[in-house]
């Protein structure tokens, strides 16, 4: 086993790891992790197997492809994480707006004002 | 003279200091009714603007302008008013413009005036980069709204109760000014443009935007109608 190898497979068992740390207990994650945990396992030690995959869908080496898909599915995670934040943001807004309603001050009052407020309002 | 109508101009503030209190005091010398949003701005305003009868809300943090007149918006519903004005905080737009505004309204015309910076004469000082941005901006809105307007993302609004019941902004920064064309289109809104004055005063110049503001406004509202 070569040390790149080590390197890769010490990574993969550091993001399982926390994976399992986090407690994901939802079927379809669990599922999707297994799938990629499984395929990077796979391609790290039997290297070779990207390459033949690759050259069957017409792309020279098998580290080529890896490159095009992760390219990819950064793309859908980053939009991903988009929608996750602009929904973050609607409900962020929605406590500040019900905040800054609640606290709203009223015009102050006629005793209070300055005399060309009060003025003003006599006129 | 005495408002037969009840008029509420919201104006949404980021640390704005001085120039809110001049345009708030101008508001109140025509019996407006000014509600001032203050969007998380580092210092609030509330201690400069207590000593005059406005209604005074705070975001606690800075959501954007979009997010700031929605919050005007709701707390305007509570006063029951005939119209609704709104009117940017850092003084280029005058209150001598509000009537025209609300001729349409009140004539049952529109249910939703913008004001136009393009329309009508006396409107030459507008800087040569600005107009470029806006005339852009306008193609802009056009291509995600289908309307075309002579002007874009300009902050002096007028609303009658219908528009401001189904009026809903959910784009918290800059991007609400086409929002709220989609809302129009999405609604069956009726709207027409009036001419207004923009002054570009040193001071507003460096509060507004940059053009490279806009790359960031088109990038929220592909997000928009991406995403909704």
């Amino acid at each position: 086993m070569s040390g790149i190898q080590l390197i890769l497979l010490t990574g993969v068992a550091f993001i399982c790891l926390y994976f399992v740390i986090r407690v994901r207990k939802k079927s379809v994650d669990l599922f999707f992790l297994t799938l990629m945990i499984g395929a990077a396992i796979v391609f790290i030690i039997w290297p070779d197997v990207t390459n033949r995959i690759a050259n069957w869908l017409g792309v020279g080496r098998g580290a080529d492809l890896i490159f095009y898909t992760s390219i990819l599915i950064f793309w859908f995670v980053i939009l991903k994480l988009y929608t996750r934040i602009r929904q973050l943001e609607k409900s962020f807004t929605q406590i500040i707006r019900e905040d800054a309603l609640r606290k709203a001050s009223p015009p102050s009052n006629e005793t209070e004002l300055p005399n060309d407020a009060k003025q003003l309002r006599t006129n | 003279m005495v408002q037969a109508k009840k008029i509420v101009v919201v104006i949404p503030a980021f640390n704005e200091g001085p120039v809110v209190i001049a345009i708030v005091k101008e508001l109140l010398q025509h019996q407006y009714i000014p509600v001032v949003v203050d969007d998380g701005s580092v210092c609030s305003l509330n201690a400069e603007l207590r000593n005059y009868p406005v209604y005074f809300l705070r975001h606690q943090v800075n959501l954007g302008q979009g997010a700031a007149l929605q919050t005007g918006f709701e707390f305007a519903k509570r006063l029951k008013p005939d119209y609704v004005i709104t009117m940017d905080a850092d003084g280029q737009h005058h209150t001598s413009c509000i009537p025209h505004l609300l001729q349409p309204l009140a004539t049952n015309e529109a249910d939703t005036v913008l004001g136009s910076r393009f329309l009508g004469p006396g409107n030459t000082a507008i800087p040569f980069g600005r107009k470029l941005v806006l005339h852009s901006a306008r193609l802009i809105n056009y291509l995600f709204s289908g309307l075309l307007l002579s002007d874009a993302h300009n902050g002096l609004r007028a609303f009658n109760n219908t528009a401001l019941q189904k009026i809903n902004i959910t784009e918290n920064r800059m991007a609400h000014a086409s929002e709220i064309l989609f809302e129009i289109k999405k609604h069956g809104l009726r709207f027409k443009e009036v001419p207004v004055q923009v002054a570009y005063t040193a001071y507003s110049r460096k509060k507004g935007q940059s053009a490279w503001d806009s790359i960031r406004i088109l990038f929220d509202l592909i997000l928009y109608k991406l995403f909704g």
